[in-house]
């Protein structure tokens, strides 16, 4: 059996949400949606079905900002050690105002990290991109690829259409080998 | 999409697109015109930045006491600018105001620039630039131990992690609108965009990270922002010179940041909504709301000259006493009261809502905000230094020609970089705009009832 990529194209979001939701129990293999601006609506449904919690980025973020934070803690201390030099009486080690290399440094390394963070989770930079995908998705339509068994494809057009739909495409994605 | 909101159709987000489009098509004889304008300042700067370089600074006005003077005004100037640019694109993100969508591009451009051009003053300020790596805090062979208890040392780490962080703010929000600006572009601004966009496609996987590192970032860049022209303020506040030493500095100079880079986001904003049509995207809703925090921060920085005054009266401290003397009545008061004028008197225009709702008017305003608040910087700089505690010592400083025109440059150097930028980036954002689009539409109704009704 072929493996197919039925690929819907929605006027709204909310109208992509419902083809989202559609999917739930249906005989499908994965499915990805794709939209002009992060819709409540769209982010809800996939967060419904694919039971997604919250972004990792944010533990990026979070390693950043401590990296950060012990990076200023050693440059500050390492260096009044090693220069062990008294200034107008003040003591080696003043921590008040080594705290503003340590803010800095954490939100320095925390936002660098963060980034990083991003590009390796959604997966970029992807120049060959997805199967798929419509210029439009980027411009004013939602889309939704749904991969499933070419015997299921019909099932699945009927689900996207009652959702709304307002073009469907089908795109074989893989050729089953022929039986002798 | 005025014509949208005109009739009482629902706007479409192609015309976001269209709206967007058309600032990013190729500019006109008087765009390159202005472009070579500001070139030909910049190379002129150059000029007599090389000359200054080659002769020393006693081409320029810089002179004990006064050594901190012009260079070290448009250094705080442009720090200064860049702030409103984090605070519309950070802070006004974290309180969802969405009347931020169509002006937070314009502003995040502006800080990235204006920090750019900050960071060449202490360079230029520099008798032997060549030796400007001595400036980075490092441990080396010459036993100049890097002393992280000077605030120049944290100015050092405040404004390379403020420029870091800007620029990283201001491409992650590019790259969806650089997808949507690559498949309607042919040729090599396809191939541009195709490159800052990474590949994107606006998948739910990828907007979910969007969402969450967009937010951290914002969550990131607000504290910063208020700490940056903190430390910018200590490295006036930490000594003990009359006029600087004060701990007002800090919230003063930020509210003073935030006034002045909301001015010349105005500045910017009013002429390209009206060349590249931008009208019906930057509406007079949006220029209403910047008018109301541009009036908001004039207030406060009115409040905190009367109470620094205050601070010195009652302390009766005879040094504080002098040097407010001469910064009131002094050679150079009309600086001071020029400062006054344009920062507290004319400012408050914008209780009007008429004014805030003309562009002309607004376009004037944001000026005298511009001209008021570098010379605020000035007056705190090279005021207070003119009259230290050695009163032999003291002299008034004078301009010359060198530092005239380097000053000159440095806005012709920005004012270059940001029309360039904003020709060829999506200088609005058109995934936000589509976010808030029956959002928009719907204020601008309720705002501004009688502009259908006309």
């Amino acid at each position: 059996m072929s493996e197919v990529a039925v690929i819907s194209t929605f006027g709204t979001d909310q109208e992509c949400a419902h083809g989202i939701l559609a999917l739930e129990g249906a005989p499908i293999t994965e499915f990805r949606s794709f939209s002009p601006f992060p819709s409540e609506h769209v982010m809800e449904a996939v967060d419904h079905v694919r039971a997604w919690g919250r972004s990792p980025v944010r533990y990026w973020q979070l390693f950043g900002g401590i990296t950060g934070v012990l990076t200023a803690i050693a440059i500050t201390f390492g260096t009044s050690w090693e220069w062990n030099l008294i200034a107008g009486g003040r003591p080696i080690i003043s921590v008040p105002p080594y705290i503003i290399i340590m803010f800095e440094l954490m939100i320095l390394m925390g936002g660098l990290s963060g980034l990083t963070g991003f590009f390796l989770h959604s997966r970029m930079p992807e120049y060959d991109g997805y199967r798929g995908y419509r210029s439009r998705f980027s411009e004013d339509k939602f889309g939704l690829v749904v991969h499933c068994e070419e015997s299921s494809a019909a099932r699945v057009e009927a689900l996207l259409r009652e959702a709304g739909a307002e073009d469907l495409t089908r795109e074989i994605l893989e050729q089953a080998p022929a039986h002798h | 999409m005025a014509a949208a909101l005109e009739q009482d159709l629902e706007p479409r987000y192609i015309d976001v697109d269209r709206q967007v489009q058309r600032a990013l098509a190729p500019g006109g004889l008087t765009y390159w015109m202005w472009v070579l304008f500001c070139a030909f300042l910049t190379a002129l700067g150059i000029g007599f930045w090389t000359n200054q370089i080659y002769k020393g600074l006693g081409v320029t006005g810089l002179a004990q006491p006064t050594m901190w003077a012009v260079y070290i005004t448009n250094f705080v100037f442009w720090v200064g600018i860049a702030h409103s640019g984090t605070l519309i694109s950070a802070i006004l993100f974290l309180f969802r105001s969405r009347w931020r969508t169509a002006i937070y591009r314009c502003a995040e451009t502006m800080t990235v620039f204006a920090v750019a051009t900050a960071g060449l003053f202490p360079l230029i300020h520099l008798g032997r630039v060549w030796f400007f790596y001595w400036v980075v805090p490092y441990p080396n062979e010459r036993y100049l131990q890097p002393d992280f208890r000077s605030p120049l040392v944290w100015d050092f780490f405040a404004i390379g992690t403020y420029f870091t962080i800007s620029t990283v703010f201001l491409f992650t929000g590019l790259i969806p609108d650089c997808a949507n600006a690559r498949e309607l572009s042919t040729g090599w601004r396809k191939i541009l965009y195709s490159i800052f966009s990474f590949g994107w496609q606006g998948t739910d996987r990828q907007w979910r990270n969007f969402q969450m590192v967009y937010l951290l970032l914002a969550g990131f860049a607000t504290p910063l922002v208020l700490s940056v022209h903190s430390v910018v303020s200590w490295d006036f506040a930490m000594t003990q010179l009359p006029g600087w030493h004060s701990t007002i500095f800090a919230p003063y100079f930020v509210a003073g940041a935030i006034f002045s880079g909301c001015g010349l986001v105005l500045t910017l904003i009013i002429p390209m909504r009206r060349f590249w049509r931008l009208k019906d995207v930057v509406t007079v809703w949006h220029l209403d709301n910047l008018a109301k925090v541009i009036l908001l921060t004039s207030l406060i920085i009115s409040y905190s000259y009367l109470v620094e005054s205050f601070m010195v009266w009652y302390s009766q401290d005879s040094l504080e006493l002098t040097t407010f003397h001469y910064r009131y009545f002094g050679p150079q008061g009309y600086l001071f009261w020029i400062m006054v004028l344009c920062n507290c008197v004319i400012p408050l225009l914008l209780f009007s809502p008429r004014v805030r709702t003309n562009t002309v008017w607004l376009f004037v305003i944001s000026i005298f905000v511009n001209i008021g608040m570098w010379l605020e910087r000035f007056v705190i700089i090279a005021g207070s230094l003119a009259t230290n505690t050695m009163p032999s010592q003291w002299r008034f400083y004078t301009w010359h020609i060198t530092e005239a025109v380097i000053t000159l440059a440095s806005f012709g150097w920005f004012l270059m970089n940001f029309s360039l930028f904003a020709k060829f980036m999506p200088i609005v954002s058109m995934t936000e705009m589509k976010e808030g689009i029956a959002w928009l539409r719907q204020a601008i109704k309720t705002s501004y009832p009688y502009r259908k009704a006309a």
